[in-house]
């Protein structure tokens, strides 16, 4: 049977400023993923590691930590993948609770500055929707808020600004290209949510554990929606002259 | 979110940071700069050169469409501005007390990007057209020559880097929400999916068509100094 060396980053702001590296000796089986060996410290050696998890399946988005420096869920990173050194810290861009259990209620207060869902009035719910026009907010469906884009974005990680976050930014092109919604987010975004702060370096499109392509299908299309609104007076002109929304 | 922010006082902070890396990246760009304008290239045995067609004046326009596309802002802000270098967490290269401001000030300038898009595409033809005037250099004759083809190769890669552009996406059916409620709605989305596919590949048609313009302007002042890369496939009476 394979060892693994499994250190964790350690720490409990409430109590003391202490934070250390714990390193503990694992069994790896076939198929153990990196949950699985936090599971097994916590079950056989200490069993005080806060951990967050609940499904064990990539579907809850509870477990994002940072496995040997790169953001992940750590039930969908196996163990041979990982190599026989792993080091899982929490993600650094919150606040810790306690060792790997990050806050990350800031989020929550962002969510609450997105206007919601608004039909259009002429919509009767339940609604009836063109297969064609669904597909693209569909995408954003998968999101599983596992906040590991958040994380992993330099604007919120390194520079702390105002900007919303990838996270958000998701949630509102799910809203902004819904085919019954009426409401443009693209100005808050430019605005109080700091889109502009985003550099589309692409590191969260990288680590999205659903595969959703942020950067391209997200991002960009807001950055153009803001460009409609602020930086294309021509357009602006054109559209007016027509009296169109496009 | 948390305590202290460094914003920064300066439209573009980048500028007052040592970094060899944009002032060599700089010093490049003047350089080739001036190689373009002080060593023109006529027309040589009915090869166009890219960078001289239609003229020469359109380079800085071009370059800026460049400049401004979103492949390479989002290398340039990676390799040459170190925001950040990378994602993993021990080779960032970004630090909390730099200076930060994004595309909210400076950079911003890049938003302006659709507008050079409409230059880059008014550009496309001429690069076709100098492919056609390479087949009927010889008059009375058509000619296919490796020289052509290289022409059309690279009329072809601008195209693709053109037309998968993130502002032509956007222009083109990205800012539709409802497809149904448009005239030919399936050709429409259809075509949304055409280009979104070719998107997804943006930022290589990118650089390969940078490497390759700027080979086809080597390979052409080769052939001017007399170097035998040319090959002639066939010619034949018109
Ligand atoms: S593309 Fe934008 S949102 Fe995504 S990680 Fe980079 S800066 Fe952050
Ligand atoms: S967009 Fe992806 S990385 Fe970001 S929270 Fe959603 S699932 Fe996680
Ligand atoms: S435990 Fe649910 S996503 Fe990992």
């Amino acid at each position: 049977m394979n060892e693994a060396k499994v250190s964790i980053m350690r720490s409990e702001p409430a109590v003391s400023s202490e934070v250390k590296f714990e390193e503990f000796k694992v069994p790896v089986v076939e198929g153990m993923v990196v949950l699985d060996a936090v599971h097994y410290i916590q079950n056989n050696i200490d069993t005080t590691i806060g951990v967050r998890w609940n499904c064990k399946a990539a579907r809850c988005g509870s477990c994002a930590a940072e496995i040997n420096g790169s953001p992940r869920l750590m039930c969908k990173t196996r163990m041979e993948d990982a190599g026989p050194e792993v080091q899982i810290k929490p993600m650094r861009a919150f606040p810790v609770v306690k060792d790997l259990v990050t806050d990350l209620s800031h989020g929550y207060e962002v969510a609450k500055k997105i206007p919601p869902f608004t039909p259009r009035p002429e919509m009767k719910s339940p609604y009836k929707i063109q297969q064609i026009d669904i597909t693209r907010s569909k995408e954003f469906r998968l999101c599983i808020e596992c906040f590991l884009c958040m994380d992993v974005c330099h604007v919120i990680r390194e520079h702390h600004s105002d900007y919303f976050g990838p996270k958000h930014v998701v949630k509102i092109a799910a809203l902004d290209l819904h085919p019954a919604d009426s409401v443009d987010r693209s100005e808050l975004l430019h605005n109080e949510g700091g889109l502009g702060y985003c550099d589309i370096t692409k590191c969260c499109q990288e680590v999205c554990p659903e595969g959703i392509r942020i950067t391209d299908n997200a991002i960009i299309p807001e950055k153009e929606r803001i460009v409609d609104h602020v930086y294309d007076p021509i357009g602006r002109l054109i559209r007016a002259a027509r009296r169109r929304k496009w | 979110m948390m305590s202290s922010k460094k914003q920064s006082r300066f439209a573009f902070p980048e500028l007052f940071e040592f970094n060899w890396r944009l002032w060599s990246f700089v010093l490049l760009l003047l350089m080739s700069g001036a190689v373009l304008f002080l060593n023109p290239v006529s027309p040589y045995l009915g090869y166009t050169d890219p960078f001289y067609s239609p003229t020469v004046l359109v380079i800085p326009v071009v370059a800026l469409f460049r400049i401004t596309c979103y492949a390479y802002r989002k290398d340039y802000y990676r390799h040459v501005f170190k925001h950040p270098l990378a994602c993993k967490a021990d080779i960032r290269g970004e630090k909390e007390n730099r200076p930060y401001s994004g595309e909210r000030s400076f950079f911003a300038l890049n938003n302006f990007h659709r507008y050079f898009l409409y230059v880059g595409v008014a550009l496309l033809p001429f690069f076709y057209y100098d492919f056609y005037i390479s087949l009927v250099y010889y008059s009375g004759y058509f000619t296919l020559r490796l020289g052509s083809i290289i022409l059309l190769a690279n009329a072809l890669l601008l195209t693709l880097w053109t037309v998968s552009c993130h502002a032509f996406r956007h222009l083109t059916g990205g800012h539709i929400e409802c497809y149904s409620c448009k005239v030919a709605p399936n050709f429409r989305k259809k075509f949304y999916l055409g280009q979104s596919f070719l998107n997804a590949f943006h930022e290589d048609f990118a650089f390969i068509s940078l490497a390759f313009v700027i080979a086809v302007d080597i390979y052409i002042r080769a052939l001017i100094v007399g170097l035998p890369i040319d090959y002639t496939f066939f010619k034949v009476l018109i």
